[in-house]
């Protein structure tokens, strides 16, 4: 990221051909280059760009600056409550996610026999080959009103209607924790992996018990990767479409389902990319901070 | 070393409901799929395969599972094509920018998919192209390349370049280095690449959401069409199919190059 200007590579790309230095090594580069730039580069920024307009530049009307779209997604009620559902959801993926990936993430850097190892690793990564719409699915199995868990309800005889387990936040949440944890379980057993032991045996030596040592040591030592794999889990929870949408049904109006719903049922492309470019603000800063937190450890970049 | 303690079984204990919250879904889905009733519930109704004829019955089903494997095969054969050109030059080529470059490529990897959808849904139709195949292989292409941009960077970076030199001294131009020296040891790379983009494809969500229209449907788009107003345990049956279908390429992979090298990936 030395070299982070576009306008620095333009201006190095011209100066190399005027001192003669030959360009063909570079030219394999040109079709993945070219793929990203017309098919990347520009279509992002065209929506931001439209994102700041009065109008569709192509419509031939008259088209002028404007921030009323932001000023519409970022101080509009309506468009609030959407936020702050998303940042909600968010937060409790990435609390609930980390609660129940350390104990995992723990025990698996403190494994030592290689074949346990892989069986564990087997085992957490195995919903990633299950596709993410299919996983959505299998939540609906589980938690529907007419799923396994309401209606085993009901066979123990539990009566008075089912346990509203989604259609709601809670649902959201369940599904969106299930997808993330494998990821939060292998960036913070890869940080907890490089905590010698040997600290801990040392505290518990010098008199303090378990829980002690684990909480003055180890935990601390660990927090880098709690922190980047919060990062994580958060960017991913608040830009999700799938879950929300078959886990809230409607009754979760997340920000991407907003930016769909702009786009798909209203044709409000300006706002839909006003909305995006909230979206896209708010995901570049985690990207950023993940990325600090990643050189800070001086760690391998996971993405 | 110290003795297994109360605390030790406690954490086992905790651990071991938290992998069953993890692989419960797996194993849900394969359970509905031969599932006799309509919907999931205890006790069970007993075995069938009747979603499984359903499933393949279903044009729609067929149409969109036809439609993913195309997809998923174009996206493949330009990802790796492209990604593996564009690696060798980022890894091997010393000139200001290249950092920027690299970091440029990978950026699909870091967007939510959905703004990546919207943003190539709005340019197509500005260039006139509408929702088309080719614009949707494109499309998985951009999201798919810096996997194997990554895999292949992998390889390159533990490589021994006095092989290609010697290739050289012995009379091998440049062309023939490449394809009888470089290519070969970079090969699991590739492939492993390419697998990461064919899963990624197979699986692809939000991008698709915006790209795809009658004709033209992923299946996991025409799952979650499903989904939305109906709860069909086809579903189930076409689940269980695309997990058996992608374990068996990881698997049919880990034989051919073993995937344990790029499980830091």
């Amino acid at each position: 990221m030395r070299n982070a200007q576009p306008m620095v590579v333009a201006s190095d790309f011209i100066l190399d051909r005027v001192r003669g230095r030959s360009l063909t090594p570079l030219l394999p580069l040109l079709p993945g280059l070219l793929l990203m730039g017309f098919f990347f580069v520009l279509p992002l920024a065209a929506m931001l760009v439209l994102s700041v307009l009065t109008g569709s530049p192509l419509a031939g009307e008259r088209v002028g600056f404007t921030l009323q779209h932001y000023g519409k997604a970022l101080f509009d009620p309506f468009y609030i409550r959407n936020l702050y559902v998303t940042f909600k959801l968010g937060l409790l993926t990435t609390v609930a996610t980390l609660v129940l990936g350390y104990p995992l993430a723990y025990q698996l850097a403190r494994i030592r026999q290689p074949r346990t190892k892989t069986l564990w690793l087997i085992l957490i990564l195995s919903p990633m080959l299950v596709g993410l719409v299919n996983r959505t699915y299998a939540w609906m199995a589980i938690l529907s009103d007419n799923g396994l868990i309401n209606s085993a309800l009901r066979w123990w005889g539990r009566t008075g209607g089912p346990v509203p387990l989604m259609y709601n936040e809670l649902g959201v949440v369940i599904a969106l924790v299930h997808i993330f944890l494998p990821f939060v379980v292998l960036t913070v057993s890869g940080v907890i992996a490089t905590v010698d032991p040997a600290l801990e045996e040392a505290a518990r030596n010098l008199g303090a018990n378990k829980w002690r040592a684990f909480r003055h040591v180890t935990l601390p030592l660990s927090m880098p990767g709690v922190l980047a794999g919060s990062l994580l889990v958060f960017s991913l929870a608040i830009s999700s479409y799938v879950i929300p949408i078959l886990m809230g049904g409607f009754k979760v109006i997340t920000l991407p389902i907003q930016i769909y719903e702009q786009v798909a049922a209203l044709l409000n492309f300006p706002l839909a990319a006003a909305l995006s470019g909230v979206l896209l603000a708010i995901s570049i800063l985690i990207v950023w901070s993940y990325f600090r937190v990643m050189k800070q450890m001086g760690g391998p970049v996971g993405g | 070393m110290s003795t297994r303690t109360w605390d030790d079984y406690l954490l086992t204990a905790v651990n071991l409901v938290i992998l069953v919250f993890l692989v419960a879904p797996v194993v849900i889905i394969v359970v509905q799929a031969f599932n006799a009733g309509l919907f999931l519930q205890f006790p069970l109704q007993g075995f069938s395969t009747r979603w499984f004829e359903k499933f393949f019955k279903t044009a729609a089903f067929m149409e969109a599972l036809r439609t993913s494997f195309t997809l998923a095969a174009w996206t493949v054969a330009l990802a790796t094509t492209l990604g593996t050109m564009a690696a060798l030059v980022l890894a091997r080529v010393r000139f200001r920018g290249a950092d920027f470059l690299n970091s440029l490529m990978l950026s699909p990897l870091m967007l939510p998919g959905i703004l990546t959808g919207l943003a190539l849904f709005q340019f197509y139709i500005v260039i006139g192209w509408g929702r088309t195949f080719p614009g949707l292989v494109l499309a998985h292409t951009v999201i798919t390349m810096p996997y194997v941009m990554r895999t292949v960077a992998a390889m390159l970076a533990t490589f021994d370049r006095s092989l290609e030199e010697a290739a050289r001294n012995l009379g091998a131009n440049e062309w023939r280095t490449f394809v009888e020296i470089t290519l070969p040891m970079i090969k699991p790379g590739i492939i492993a690449g390419g697998v990461f983009a064919f899963i990624v494809s197979f699986d692809q969500f939000p991008v698709s959401l915006f790209l795809v229209q009658p004709g033209i449907v992923t299946l996991p788009i025409e799952i979650f069409n499903y989904l939305r107003y109906d709860f069909d345990p086809a579903v189930a049956a076409a689940a269980s199919i695309s997990v058996i279908l992608t374990v068996a390429v990881v698997l049919v992979v880990d034989r051919l190059i073993g995937l344990h090298r790029f499980a830091r990936l």
